[in-house]
């Protein structure tokens, strides 16, 4: 394998790590230990480094998680307070809780750390075609279940079988990669025969009906953890994993309680808990839960608690996402149908104002095209503009000269932060003769109608790449297109990026996508917002995760 | 008497079909339907269903079946001892409504005794003197303390006992087991806002007593003050309020819901205001059955309390 | 809480009807007002000018009250709590307060300033100001608990009379359904209807006539009973009245006297409810303010002693609302016994 096959075919991050120590920015060790994670085999991350393969650096760089610290102290139990929720099935999960009190005991195939880079987790490396129609993953050697048994390919085939069950319902159909497995069988989705070729007992191929550029990322995705070829639901019921944590009670509701495996060695290296505790709380609760002292850290606050999250003794510590609030237009919907209405409406809006207004802390300002600028494939257009006289001149070339009165529908779903957005949103569009009335409702009542409503704030969840957000809510006739938005020219600009693995092509790909998304105004989106979580100060190297995912091998108690 | 408590508790039993019937009847709505699964499958994940797909969700949650369908099962289980699932919970509702409904009455126990001599005591004071300082400083206490709503005591309380003093734990999840200290604001709140109706009740029995001719006969026949209100006042002023405690019982189901909200206590009213919220159906349907149960055996209770004490009806 | 103890006599009665004007004047304070909160969003240019009229009849229909209750200074006070929240609502418009909605500077602590603004009650966590949400928030807890009430006591009164006067089976059939809903624990059933209907000002009036029609209608019937036996009844009844009139013109105004004490205590027990239906999420919605949504914003943000002005406003400001109904209703039940 020469060195420009691997920087090609494998995670976009190591072409500009490689770059970046060609530009000097980056030590050799560095660049090694970083393309060894973003699962390029150590012996080959060496060679590209031009550095000697030393035999033991091997197993060390390769592992997922942060350094060892040799302050921390082992043992103590770290008690959490989110939403304790039932451990039925870990292919149907549907909400992160879930998959936080199951994450500590299974694991996944990769790994999307708290920097939005994703990593080899229970597969040592992978591998993708050229045309990335095939992708091969190298299963890590001497991973144990609970019971005793290996790690091998068996265990990932039961799993991919399951997943594409019609009859198990589980999300991770929707997933681009599992769903280019997939052909259609009597009405229903079904496993195409040759899709998965087991090579080995270490080695499976997935072979792909159209190119997937986000497989590794796929497989972080909170419904995929992998469960022993034994399992029967309900998980909680017999949980064998090949984590660190075992389960010893979930009470729906109450609390769920982890204790570290005895008897098994574990793949990963050192681990310092000895117990993991989540406490049931609201997300409204769960700050004033560690006000009180009940807990040591939290799953969330929202950003309405900033300020007394402040005022408490630990440390903060906010995430940058792709997390977003999308105030979208029905493109098919009076009087939204016309263009120049929302370009004026676009126009009259000031998105990094809003950003400041409501998260004046952190988060990133969004550009109306729904890329991030943590995705690695985000393009920096030239920064919007607000321009009140030319929404005016649009508005009265549309058939409006004497303003305009629209309603917004907001649910809240994220947090009463969407309705501060909506407010202030209504305070900018007045100056440019707009009427905006902002209608609450409740999540749920939202959720009814997010994909009907003419003009509604959707929230959007992080998805590590910016493809995989856009692919599946913006392309012509796709279920989530909330927007209706059907252009043949924007979905072969993303079919162009979509189908490019070189992370500097693809950035380049990407100007016009973004570029064409922008001009046509589907949507006011202004703020990419950061998570907020808190942990005491006696907990050291607590993560904070893009998506709320909790990994804590390396966390310790003082 | 038996006749009369047999009929109550057949009228019970109506009840508590006609309301379960309408809860059914109620959450059969499309719209609870689609709440449920969005709770259970996430709102994006609803809305991406197909209607079949849907449909196939809800008759694996039995859900299909026309309410009056499910009532029958629902009916029949409940006969053989089964209140059913909680979807919310994960958990049968019968040991999980117990678990709650224990927790409840340890702070409904702690809320009597406090509450029951605090107001007695105040009531007979006042009553004693009808119009003295002493009756006017006790009647402006009980106006006002009944004044404050719930939620304003509990705030009153939690900012100065707790905020401010730094004595008490703010909130009462009892993450770690049984902690008295965390009962003791939701147990004041409830008690400060409840004491003052039954010791104002209590001081108009006391009053009517007072004035009444075998009392004015007994103090001027010159037996001591004190023999005459401890020996034949009191017995005949209890009884109003006896009456009156029972039937609070009733009150404190509706009452602890705040409460138990605001300091985050795992207790039936929490229970019932989330599983509402949910909606999880058979929980809210059987925390309805034991609210009923309780309001009329409360009821009953203190009817035949009422008659057991007064000896006009006894005797009658 | 039940309700006992109703035995204000007819002079009270004699004392707060006689004088017509003083209705008109609850008219021309009370219809704006309503039409404010409940259609204020429909009525775009003259919103503000709907209020005119009420804030002059407020003023004096509170003189005109005091005067009445003179004798008692527990009516009084009552009366004085009642009508500043009362005068605070219609006058909002016009008094020289920052728009509740509007964002300014967070967390800022009460008697503080800053930028350029004095705050008198300071802001809550998103930086609107506090003492111009509590004002605001009167009017829609005054609105709806005051609508709320006068629609349980009609729907209440009605099936009192038609219980208690008609007897037989139409008694045994209200009867029984109000035994089935009196069984329920108020907040269950406020719980599930809200739930049921869905949270809002208007759902919420229906909640409350279910949760307090019954108790009404139970005493209204045990009014009619009595008085249906007198001889002025018996005289329309010779007359052969129609029911529906001797309902309405021989026992309905001679059953007003004891309901009004206790409408007053169930206003108090209705704003309590109102207040706490919107704490638990059940009640009135954002983003206009109101007290219950106020502490429900503020129990999460200001869980700390620097931040308790945000629980303590609305804290005090309900209770003291309440405890003017309640004075109120003491004072005039005094005022009766001494009659």
């Amino acid at each position: 394998m020469s060195n420009k096959d691997t920087s090609k075919t494998l995670h976009p991050k190591v072409a500009e790590a490689r770059r970046d120590m060609e530009t000097g920015k980056l030590n050799r060790r560095e660049f090694v230990r970083f393309a060894a994670l973003l699962g390029v085999g150590a012996g080959a991350a060496y060679a590209m480094a031009g550095l000697p393969n030393p035999a033991v650096a091997q197993d060390a760089a390769n592992l997922p998680f942060p350094a060892d610290d040799p302050d921390a102290k082992m043992g103590g139990a770290l008690n959490v307070a989110m939403q304790v929720q039932k451990m039925e099935d870990p292919a149907t999960y549907s909400w992160i809780e879930m998959s936080n009190q199951t994450r500590h005991i299974l694991e996944h195939l990769s790994f999307t750390g708290p920097d939005n880079v994703t990593r080899p987790m229970l597969a040592e490396r992978w591998e993708a075609s050229e045309d990335l129609k095939s992708w091969t993953f190298y299963l890590r050697k001497g991973v144990k279940w609970h019971n005793g048994d290996d790690f091998t390919t068996e265990d990932v085939l039961f799993n991919f079988t399951r997943w594409t069950d019609p009859d198990l319902g589980s999300s991770n159909v929707g997933l681009s990669s599992i769903s280019a497995m997939l052909e259609e069988k009597d009405g229903k989705k079904v496993l195409r025969e040759g899709a998965i070729e087991v090579i080995d007992d270490h080695t499976i191929r997935f072979n792909l009906a159209k190119p997937v550029l986000s497989f590794p990322e796929d497989m972080y995705n909170y419904p995929t953890a992998l469960v022993h070829r034994s399992f029967k639901p309900p998980f909680s019921d017999n949980p064998i994993g090949t984590g660190p944590f075992t389960l010893v009670e979930n009470v729906v509701g109450d609390r769920c309680l982890l204790k570290r495996v005895e008897g098994i060695e574990y793949w990963g290296g050192k681990v310092y808990l000895d117990e993991i505790r989540y406490y049931n709380f609201d997300e409204d609760n769960q700050l004033t839960a560690f006000a009180s002292g009940d807990v040591d850290a939290i799953y969330e606050f929202g950003v309405e608690q900033m300020e007394l999250a402040k005022a408490l003794d630990g440390d903060i510590i906010p995430a940058r996402t792709a997390q977003t609030l999308c105030c979208r237009f029905q493109v098919t919907q009076k009087p939204f149908d016309d263009k120049r209405v929302r370009q004026a409406i676009v126009k009259a809006i000031d998105n990094a104002r809003v950003k400041e207004l409501v998260y004046p802390d952190g988060g990133d300002v969004g550009e109306n095209h729904h890329v991030a600028p943590i995705h690695p494939e985000y393009y920096a257009l030239p920064k919007l503009e607000r321009d009140v006289e030319g929404a005016k001149a649009l508005l009265a070339e549309a058939g409006y000269p004497d303003g305009l009165e629209i309603t917004i529908d907001v649910g809240n779903t994220d947090g009463p932060w969407h309705q501060t957005v909506a407010e202030a949103m209504r305070d900018q569009l007045k100056d440019a003769g707009i009427t905006l009335n902002v209608n609450v409702m409740p999540p749920s009542k939202y959720w009814e109608i997010w994909d009907k409503t003419p003009f509604g704030a959707t929230a959007w969840t992080h998805r590590p790449l910016g493809t995989m957000v856009l692919s599946l809510g913006y392309r012509s006739g796709v279920p989530w297109n909330e927007t209706k938005y059907a252009n043949p020219e924007w979905d072969a600009a993303l079919d162009a990026a979509e189908s490019t693995l070189d992370v500097e092509k693809r950035t380049a790909f990407m100007e016009k996508v973004e570029k064409i998304l922008q001009d046509d105004a589907v949507m006011v989106q202004p703020i990419f917002r950061p998570v907020y979580t808190i942990a005491a100060k006696s907990v050291h190297g607590y993560p904070g995760h893009p998506t709320q995912c909790h990994q804590f091998n390396k966390v310790w108690k003082a | 008497m038996l006749k009369l408590i047999l009929r109550r508790l057949v009228q019970m039993f109506l009840i508590m079909a006609v309301a379960s019937l309408l809860l059914f009847a109620i959450f059969d709505t499309p719209d609870f339907k689609k709440r449920l699964a969005v709770q259970e499958l996430g709102g994006f994940a609803v809305s991406a269903l197909s209607e079949d797909s849907y449909q196939a969700w809800l008759s694996e949650r039995g859900l299909d079946a026309p309410f009056y369908i499910r009532y029958t099962n629902w009916i029949g289980s409940i006969l053989q001892g089964d209140l059913g699932f909680s979807y919310e919970k994960n958990r049968e509702v019968g040991p999980l409504l117990l678990d709650r409904l224990a927790n409840t009455g340890i702070l409904a126990f702690f809320v009597f005794a406090l509450m029951i001599p605090l107001s007695l005591v105040l009531g007979v004071l006042a009553g004693m003197k009808e119009g003295s300082v002493q009756d006017r400083t006790i009647s402006f206490i009980s106006v006002f303390t009944t004044s404050i709503p719930e939620i304003a005591t509990a705030i009153l309380l939690t900012v100065v006992l707790s905020l401010g003093l730094g004595w008490l734990p703010a909130k009462s999840a009892m993450i770690r087991g049984f902690e008295f200290q965390q009962l003791i604001l939701p147990v004041l709140t409830l008690v400060i806002y409840d004491f003052g109706y039954v010791a104002r009740m209590t001081r108009a029995s006391m009053a009517e007593v007072m004035t009444s001719q075998y009392i004015r006969t007994a103090i001027l026949k010159g037996i001591p003050y004190r023999r005459v209100v401890m020996r034949h006042a009191l017995r005949n002023a209890l009884i109003a309020p006896f009456t009156l405690i029972v039937l609070q019982l009733n009150w404190l189901l509706s009452g602890v819901v705040v409460v138990e909200v605001f300091f985050e206590y795992d207790g039936f009213g929490k229970l019932l205001l989330e599983a509402a919220l949910f909606p999880d159906v058979e929980v809210v349907q059987a925390c309805t059955l034991v609210a009923v149960a309780v309001a009329v055996v409360s009821q009953i209770i203190s009817d035949i309390g009422y008659t057991f004490l007064n000896p006009r009806i006894r005797f009658a | 809480m039940a309700v006992t103890e109703i035995d204000a006599g007819p002079s009270v009665l004699d004392r707060l009807s006689r004088p017509k004007p003083l209705i008109a004047l609850a008219l021309l304070m009370w219809v704006p007002l309503t039409a404010y909160v409940m259609f204020g969003g429909r009525m775009d240019g003259y919103a503000d000018t709907v209020l005119l009229p009420a804030v002059p009849a407020t003023v004096l229909l509170y003189v005109l009250g005091v005067r009445a209750f003179r004798e008692s200074w527990v009516a009084v006070i009552g009366l004085s709590l009642v009508f500043f929240w009362l005068l605070a609502a219609v006058s909002a418009p016009y008094l020289p307060l920052l728009d509740p909605n509007k964002p300014i500077a967070p967390f800022v602590t009460p008697f503080s300033e800053k930028r350029d603004v004095f705050f008198w009650l300071g802001t809550d966590f998103k930086g609107r100001d506090m003492l111009s949400r509590v004002i605001w928030g009167c009017q829609r807890v005054i609105v709806w608990g005051v609508s709320a009430t006068m629609v349980a006591y009609v729907v209440g009164a009605l099936f009192g009379l038609i219980s208690g006067y008609l007897s037989g089976w139409w008694d045994e059939v209200i009867s029984f359904f109000a035994n089935v809903l009196l069984s329920f624990p108020v907040m269950v059933l406020f719980i599930v209807i809200l739930n049921y209907l869905g949270p809002s000002g208007f759902n919420i009036v229906v909640a409350v006539t279910f949760a307090s029609a019954p108790a009404i209608m139970r005493i209204v019937r045990g009014l009619a009973l009595d008085i249906k036996t007198r001889d002025y009844v018996f005289a329309a009844q010779t007359r052969g009245e129609h029911p529906l009139y001797i309902m309405i013109f021989e026992l309905l105004p001679n059953v007003r006297g004891p309901i009004i004490v206790d409408a007053c205590l169930r206003l108090g027990y209705t704003t309590v409810a109102i207040t706490t239906l919107t704490f638990l999420g059940l009640g009135l919605q954002p983003p206009d303010p109101d007290w219950g949504l106020m502490i429900r914003e503020s129990a999460k943000t200001a869980m700390l002693w620097k931040f308790s002005y945000m629980l303590l406003v609305p804290a005090l400001a309900v209770s003291s609302l309440i405890l003017g109904f309640n004075l109120m209703a003491d004072g005039l039940r005094e005022m009766s016994l001494r009659d």
